[in-house]
């Protein structure tokens, strides 16, 4: 099968406001995908229009190879978690299983039970914490079997403690599905833990797609004395730059080896590069490096 | 969809029944010393074609010993009302609400399927809600109906055909409006203005043109052989036909009491004669077709504006 979410040129407007623009990707199979931005990027407008609860204004959104606007029978083969793990709060946990089983025709009864086992079926959802019901939520959303599992800020409301046993029971019924996952969230250090790719969204467009080895294999910290910048051999692109009196860093694409000796080279963590992607073109102030392992973000 | 929908509008539901139930006892209750006195004054034999002498009084006594109960049963056109505000305007506002509308239509059902099995299960219980509750009426009101028939607005509206028909419109609206407005309250508002006004703007402007009225001047001032039809205007016209304004009617009765004639007398020997225009009795089941189809189509019109927002309204 070929990539289970696609977007082509795809661009969504809300009144006068575009939330996405532009914006291609195509999330690969079976890869556990981190959406990564702040608030306002675009994300769970992406995901919306995954689950076709929205329809582009422009574009083509392609789920499993269908279209989920006009063909919403392809949401059999999606799971997908909204925003604080919307449920019917009157709803005991068996009602919603119950939901869940007479809205999908192939409803799992064996895979959603591994997340109920420590759930009383006899409490209403309202009743729930915030974890247990993440557990509910999730345990309908894998329940169907799906092929792609999409999540919007699954920890946004969870104790540590509780967002990691959700990721374990996500990974466990994931590897289980084989199926593909998305996960929006603005906590980088999230999406860092368990994203083998990201995607990196800002002001609605991709700011950046790839697989993590990639992103730090393209991407390097140079550290030198302050000059004017030509082209550096080695060098693509000069993402972000910062620079005191006398010291510059640059995070720079490159694409082939900088062998220039006045720079030193670093590698950069994934969760700063993910921040130095975020953060506005020129950081205010001079600032000196940390001593150490160098970090964008002092 | 059968169990969602009962898992979701259970307490409706037996709300609902709980009402019927409670309008059932109350009918039977009120109805039987109804039906007692009716058989009692042997009241059959004073309708209006074989009216026998003594009868004015009878009838008189009758409508005003149970006459209040029949106006307060006319508040019974308003519970087509409360199901639209109750039960249809929230059927989508409140998903809107709460947000859980993203959890129920990314489920592998699709959304106008989710909202289609929703509201035509909820539909058949109103429907039949609202036959149960019209035969309830048409028992209870059967004496009363003998005398004074059940064509003017007071009766027609609450019994027949119509009363599921407006229960099936007001369910209509109400997903609409919750589909339009997206919050309960507002949705509930909109649906009561509506529906108020739309039921008025029939029974006022449409329904007395269903069919055309029949027209009789009678040389008797008092309309009595027409109780029980639905008299649209009632007019005094002179003998060349022109219509006699109340104050010349007026001027022309105290004329009369002053030079001590019996005033109505004194109309007729001017030539003066009503005239009539109105819907006969017999027309009932015609009509209540008619106003049942409209209410109906409405229905389905609304139902079908409701899937096409739904289908493009942003979420």
């Amino acid at each position: 099968m070929s990539a289970p979410l696609v977007l082509h040129r795809v661009g969504k407007r809300y009144r006068r406001r575009w939330a996405l623009r532009d914006c291609s990707l195509s999330v690969p199979e079976r890869a556990i995908v981190g959406l990564a931005g702040p608030n306002g990027a675009g994300k769970s407008t992406l995901l919306g229009l995954a689950v076709g609860l929205l329809a582009p204004t422009e574009g083509r959104v392609e789920v499993l190879g269908r279209d989920p606007w006009l063909e919403p029978d392809v949401l059999a083969g999606v799971g997908y978690v909204a925003r604080e793990a919307p449920l019917y709060r009157s709803f005991s946990v068996r009602d919603t299983i119950e939901f869940a089983r007479a809205t999908n025709p192939g409803w799992d009864w064996s895979i959603a039970s591994e997340y109920l086992t420590r759930l009383d079926p006899d409490q209403r959802v309202s009743a729930l914490t915030a974890g247990e019901r993440s557990r509910l939520a999730l345990a309908v959303a894998l329940g169907k079997r799906p092929a792609i599992v999409l999540l919007d800020e699954p920890f946004e409301r969870l104790d540590p403690l509780a967002a990691r046993e959700f990721l374990q029971l996500l990974m466990d019924g994931v590897s289980e599905l084989e199926a593909t996952v998305v996960l929006a969230s603005h906590v980088i250090a999230d999406i860092e833990r368990v994203s083998d790719h990201i995607v990196l969204l800002g002001d609605g467009h991709v700011r950046l797609d790839g697989s993590a080895e990639e992103l730090i294999a393209t991407h390097r910290l140079l550290t030198g004395a302050a000059r004017p910048l030509g082209r550096i051999a080695g060098v693509e692109e000069i993402v972000r730059r910062r620079h005191s009196a006398r010291q510059m860093t640059l995070l720079v694409r490159i694409d082939g080896q900088v062998v220039d000796p006045s720079w030193s080279v670093d590698e950069i963590g994934l969760e700063d590069l993910l921040l130095a992607y975020m953060a506005p073109e020129r950081l205010p102030g001079p600032q000196e490096p940390e001593r150490g392992r160098l970090r964008w973000h002092g | 969809m059968a169990w969602v929908t009962w898992r979701q509008h259970r307490h409706q539901l037996l709300i609902g029944l709980a009402l019927i139930a409670a309008l059932a006892l109350a009918a039977l209750v009120t109805g039987l010393p109804m039906r007692t006195a009716y058989q009692r004054e042997a009241l059959s034999s004073c309708l209006p074609p074989t009216a026998r002498s003594g009868c004015d009084i009878i009838v008189r006594h009758f409508q005003s010993e149970f006459g209040n109960r029949v106006d307060v049963a006319g508040y019974l056109i308003l519970l087509p009302a409360l199901v639209g505000m109750f039960v249809g305007a929230p059927l989508l506002a409140r998903e809107l609400e709460h947000g859980t509308h993203r959890f129920a239509w990314t489920q592998s059902l699709t959304r106008r399927r989710w909202l289609l099995s929703k509201t035509l299960l909820l539909a058949l219980a109103v429907v039949l809600g609202g036959a149960v509750l019209s035969a309830i009426v048409m028992w209870w009101r059967q004496p009363f109906d003998g005398l004074q028939g059940r064509m003017s607005p007071s009766g027609f509206e609450i019994q027949g055909l119509v009363v599921p028909a407006y229960a099936l419109f007001a369910l209509a609206l109400g997903v609409l409006a919750g589909a339009a407005l997206r919050r309960s309250l507002a949705a509930m508002s909109l649906t009561l203005a509506v529906f108020v006004a739309v039921r008025l703007a029939v029974a006022n402007f449409l329904r007395p043109h269903y069919r055309s009225p029949e027209h009789e001047t009678m040389a008797g001032l008092v309309p009595g052989a027409h109780a029980r039809d639905w008299v649209l205007s009632n007019a005094l016209v002179d003998a060349v036909g022109r219509q006699i304004t109340s104050a010349r009617e007026d001027l022309a009765v105290l004329h009369a009491q002053q030079a001590r004639i019996d005033p109505q007398e004194y109309l007729l020997s001017l030539g003066w004669r009503r005239a009539l225009s109105f819907q006969p009795a017999d027309r009932f089941w015609t009509f209540q077709a008619i106003e049942a189809g409209i209410f109906v189509t409405l229905a389905a019109a609304l139902l079908a504006a409701t899937v096409w927002l739904l289908r493009r309204s942003p979420s």
